[in-house]
């Protein structure tokens, strides 16, 4: 790995790290209560005693998307971590199945990857219950990544190497186990970190369209939702959960190392 | 007579690429028609020469010194200027020089056009033409197959009938024939050197192993991280070497002397194979002239020798129950037919392989996984217990040093090779298959190896299946061998008698390839060529 | 090239057949009161029959439903994915290129950071500040959401674009070919090129997955009636046989582009070569 894609991760960790703290901390660092209506004048522009302005109904910005935050990171963590397990550990094991057994779970789950997650998250949320939203994020990205691991290890079950392993009597279960300690373990994290960055512009898109966080408790794609009505008059309503979301997204692909599939 | 026209002419070059000083002091004047043979290993300098030569100098490469064209004047090397010299360069099919999914012959038809100046539609004809000449090379619709379906010595004619087509005055060869089996080795370079007479070329001739030098019998500078350590004609060099470092690199030659093949040992029969056929359909009994059959004894080693497609690998295919063919074959006193497929794999985790295939190793694993992963798949030992067994071997094959948590991508192939060993070593196997295991080796790796693997041979109780095109490894690693050709076994018997009197082609091909190598270093040799 | 040809159809038929079962699936959602089971099978019975059913929205059939929005979306997109071309071909090549894919990836990032729907509210935002207003018909109308679409395909096809010339560039062949005389130009026209785009085209599918999610969002900002609006609302009042058509013809056309990218990159590949 190079010592530019090094550095970019350390920024995208160190980055991903500040924005936890801040989420965890956001009842001591806000300084509103969430929700606390009238804390200002309606759609007052970004100042001293409010950074961010407030919104139509003179609620502070500022402590809004921090809870904002707060709710998108914790989801998105479930979801993410849901999607690696769900999707890339099932892929990596299902590909060292007997040949009939795997060719068929690959066909099914292609099956479900051929749909944008997006509209698979909306369909999970709609046949089940709204308050599984990082769920139904973290479903909705297992089938691409069940896919993408699976695809990787069946490539590595065709190669030199695997041929030789199994002429020594190497078995499928050793290597799966090696594609667990050596794809799977050791990328883990930056494996999380791209789900990460994926399942959160899900999540948001998916309050924004109405299906993710129920009222009170709001994250940043429904705050951006709402600041629809009033942002031609004040950008800063839209602005900042925007930035906020897009810093998330920006540190979780940085944390990832860069890796939209692109090779290092 | 009046001496020949001047080629080229090097004063005192030097080459340093960022931090690393390539080449040093380097002086060389080249003929036409002359040959010289740059020996030594992957740092030595043989490529700077190459690429100022070729005129692919990097943008990091500073030069100091002098080069001359023919008649004209010396030039500050640091210039870098295209070289005035019509050249050839020939490069090794190993270093994949053409893109794999494009056909062979319209990559070296483009290649030609370019350099002659000429529509591709003559171009080819020049190749088809250059082809031949060539005895023994195939044709040029063998090459419209795209690059990467072809074998390397299929590949290595095409790039040798391109470098012919092209008329040069200098050919600069860099590694040509270092992965081709010693038959097709001898024939090209009897090639290059007939094209050499015929057209009157210079070549240049980048080599890691002394086998080259034996074969072409040119004016021999050997280097060691771009300086000059020896210097003088090959008939000289590979009687007497003055430097140390000279006299290691010329260890990879076959020696007679070396020769002291192990007798038959008389242990349990591990293999018995009776009416087994590599040819024909494979759900049918074969005919009587195609069946096989052979017994191979625990501590034996047969050799399994051939040129590629000869039938080798399909005999190790059906042996190991990779691949069911009629015939029986009883493995440790098992029949291999009649076992399912997960108790064939059982059975083979007493094989080991030591092979020059690319991608052998998994270059994910660790260097410790790597010689571990027997132990703990087969026999469920702790990552404790292993550290024992894993030290032992990696200290054996010269490893000891080498972090252990290096991903084996990162090792170089001879690392790579010797790490194969130490994985035979402690899997404790009965049956050890060697695979070329020398091909693609500087000359220092390749009497490394052969040393590692002989020891191995001797200390092991295991019995071994030695799969090669080289003769001379035969005679360090066999006490008995059986020649294939076009699948079919054509010869067999103990490697020696084999050696002495071999009766078919095949046969012959292959002493004969291993004998001239032999021979320049016997100076008159013990033995006649059949 | 015909039994790769063969077994892609097969791959295809495959892949259709699965989107079938999961509309199948959906669809009976809406008639699963007696049995999620039994709802199955029935509804398997009329798909087999293609009665697709009625919009619990509409009261039409669904097909006739879908028929009307249909013209909408297919505009979106194919404008959408012209834009993405003409705008993320160049930028995947000019980003893949060794010398400047270090410092482009990055900021590469920082762009392709925001959600489709930001991007929207962005295009929105900016159309009204150059006074577009006074034209509504242009923020009502095709132009803006297409413009939404066909960003969110420009991301996508860069990224495709600079993996596949990051894999081409690792060849050994371009430092061999260089060698042996060719030029460079010549090396990256005749054998690159077609590499790099054959790595386009097999991941059309991809393109066509970015594709459709920015549908969705971009037909909801901007409120334009086509299947992706009407898949948004058909699942929020659980019209099953709405969202089961239209969750089919999605899958369908990303199994489709996949089907043809695979083809077109073999048969680039050996029309190159």
């Amino acid at each position: 790995m190079s010592t530019w894609r090094r550095i970019l991760m350390a920024v995208g960790w160190s980055g991903l790290g500040l924005i936890v703290i801040a989420a965890t901390l956001s009842e001591f660092l806000a300084r509103n209560a969430l929700g606390a209506l009238h804390a200002g004048a309606p759609l007052s522009p970004p100042s001293e005693a409010f950074p961010f302005g407030t919104d139509l109904l003179g609620r502070d910005l500022f402590s809004e998307t921090l809870y904002g935050l707060s709710t998108t990171v914790a989801q998105a963590g479930e979801a993410a971590v849901l999607a690696v397990l769900a999707g890339g550990l099932l892929g990596f094991v299902t590909a060292h199945l007997p040949r009939p057994s795997a060719a068929s779970l690959r066909w099914a789950v292609g099956a479900f990857a051929a749909i944008p997650p997006l509209l698979l998250a909306i369909l999970v949320i709609a046949a089940t219950t709204r308050g599984m939203v990082g769920l139904a994020a973290g479903l909705a990205a297992a089938p691409l990544a069940f896919v993408r691991a699976f695809d990787r290890a069946r490539r590595g079950n065709f190669s030199a190497h695997s041929a030789y392993a199994r002429a020594t009597g190497i078995s499928a279960s050793a290597l799966l186990n090696r594609d667990l300690a050596y794809e799977f373990r050791d990328t883990f994290l930056p494996t999380v970190a791209r789900a990460l960055a994926a399942v959160a512009i899900i999540l948001s898109t998916m309050s924004f369209l109405g299906f993710g966080a129920i009222p009170p408790h709001r994250d940043l794609g429904l705050m951006i939702a709402a600041a629809q009505r009033s942002y031609f008059q004040a950008w800063w309503t839209a602005a900042f959960p925007a930035l906020a979301l897009m810093a998330f997204i920006l540190l979780a692909r940085l944390a990832a190392g860069l890796d939209e599939g692109e090779r290092p | 007579m009046s001496e020949a026209r001047t080629i080229f002419e090097i004063k005192d070059l030097g080459v340093s690429h960022g931090e690393t000083r390539e080449l040093d002091a380097f002086s060389l004047t080249l003929r036409a028609g002359e040959t010289v043979i740059l020996l030594g290993e992957a740092d030595s300098g043989k490529d700077a020469v190459l690429r100022l030569l070729g005129g692919f100098l990097d943008r990091a490469d500073e030069l100091t010194g002098t080069i001359r064209f023919g008649d004209g004047e010396a030039r500050p090397a640091s210039r870098k200027t295209k070289p005035m010299a019509r050249t050839a360069y020939l490069p090794g099919p190993a270093q994949h020089p053409l893109d794999a999914q494009a056909g062979a012959a319209s990559q070296l038809a483009r290649v030609i056009a370019r350099k002659l100046d000429c529509p591709r539609g003559a171009a080819r004809e020049e190749l088809r033409g250059a082809l031949a000449r060539f005895v023994g090379a195939p044709t040029l619709e063998t090459l419209d197959a795209p690059a990467g379906g072809l074998d390397n010595a299929t590949l290595a004619w095409g790039l040798l009938g391109c470098a012919s087509a092209m008329t040069p005055e200098l050919v600069l060869c860099d590694h040509p024939f270092a992965d081709i089996s010693p038959v097709w080795a001898d024939r090209l370079t009897k090639a290059l050197k007939d094209e050499q007479a015929r057209l009157g070329f210079a070549i240049l001739y980048a080599a890691r192993e002394p086998q080259p030098v034996a074969r072409l019998m040119g004016r021999t500078i050997v280097m060691r991280r771009g300086r000059v350590v020896e210097e003088g004609e090959a008939q000289h060099l590979i009687g007497g070497q003055t430097h140390l470092y000279t006299q290691s690199l010329f260890k990879a030659l076959p020696d007679n002397a070396q020769r002291s093949p192990r007798k038959a040992a008389r242990g349990e029969p591990l293999l018995q194979v009776q009416g087994l056929s590599l040819i024909g359909d494979p759900k049918k009994a074969p005919r009587a002239r195609d069946a096989i059959g052979f017994e191979l004894r625990r501590g034996a080693s047969l050799g399994l020798l051939g040129e590629a497609g000869s039938g080798r690998h399909r005999l190790l295919a059906a042996l190991l129950g990779l691949e069911r063919r009629p015939g029986r074959i009883l493995f440790d006193a098992v029949d291999l037919n009649m076992l399912s497929e997960a108790m064939a794999l059982r059975l083979r985790r007493r094989v080991a392989f030591v092979t020059s295939k690319e991608g052998a190793l998994d270059p994910r694993m660790t260097l410790w996984d790597t010689v571990d992963e027997p132990l703990r798949a087969h026999l469920r030992i702790g990552r404790d217990l292993t550290q024992g067994y894993r030290e032992a071997a990696l200290k054996r094959v010269g490893l000891a040093s080498h972090d252990g948590r290096r991903a084996v991508a990162s090792l170089t192939p001879f690392d790579q090779r010797r790490l194969q060993v130490a994985r035979a070593i402690v899997a404790a196997p009965l049956l050890v298959v060697v695979d070329e295991p020398l091909r693609g080796l500087d000359a220092i790796a390749q009497t490394t190896m052969r040393d590692l693997l002989a020891e191995f041979r001797v200390e092991s109780q295991a019995a071994f299946l030695v799969i090669t095109s080289d003769f001379a490894v035969a005679e360090t690693l066999c006490d008995e061998a059986m020649v294939f050709d076009r699948g079919r076994m054509v010869e067999r018997g103990p490697i020696a008698a084999l050696a002495k009197s071999p009766k078919e082609s095949a046969t012959k091909a292959l002493v004969e390839a291993a004998l001239i190598l032999s021979l320049s270093k016997a100076e008159g040799g013990a033995r006649t060529p059949p | 090239m015909w039994r790769f040809a063969l077994k892609a159809c097969g791959r295809w038929a495959l892949a259709l057949l699965g989107a079938l079962l999961i509309a199948v699936g959906v669809s009976a959602l809406a008639s699963a009161k007696g049995g999620y089971g039994a709802a199955l099978i029935h509804t398997l019975v009329s798909f087999a029959r293609l009665d697709f059913g009625t919009s619990a929205l509409s009261g039409q059939s669904a097909a006739q439903e879908l028929a009307a929005h249909l013209p909408v979306t297919a505009h979106l997109m194919l404008f959408g994915a012209l834009v993405a071309l003409i705008l993320g071909v160049p930028l995947g090549l000019v980003f893949g290129s060794s010398t400047i894919r270090r410092v482009a990836a990055p900021l590469i990032q920082i762009v392709s950071a925001a959600p489709v729907f930001c991007a929207g509210l962005g295009l929105a935002y900016a159309a009204r500040r150059l006074g577009f207003e006074e034209n509504p018909s242009l923020l009502d109308g095709l132009l803006l959401p297409s413009v939404a679409v066909g960003l969110a395909g420009t991301a996508a096809v860069q990224m495709v674009l600079r993996r596949a010339a990051s894999q081409a560039q690792d060849g050994p062949f371009r430092i061999g070919l260089r060698r042996l005389g060719l030029s460079a130009m010549e090396i990256e026209s005749v054998y690159v090129a077609p590499q790099v785009f054959a790595g386009l085209l097999d991941a059309l599918g991809e393109v066509m997955l970015a594709l459709l999610s920015a549908a969705v969002v971009a037909e909801w900002v901007f409120k334009s009636p086509g299947i992706a609006d009407l898949f948004v609302k058909s699942i929020a009042l659980h019209d099953w046989n709405m969202a089961a058509l239209i969750l089919f013809v999605f899958a369908g056309l990303t199994a489709t582009a996949d089907f043809i990218g695979r083809i077109g990159a073999r048969f680039l590949v050996r029309a190159a070569s």
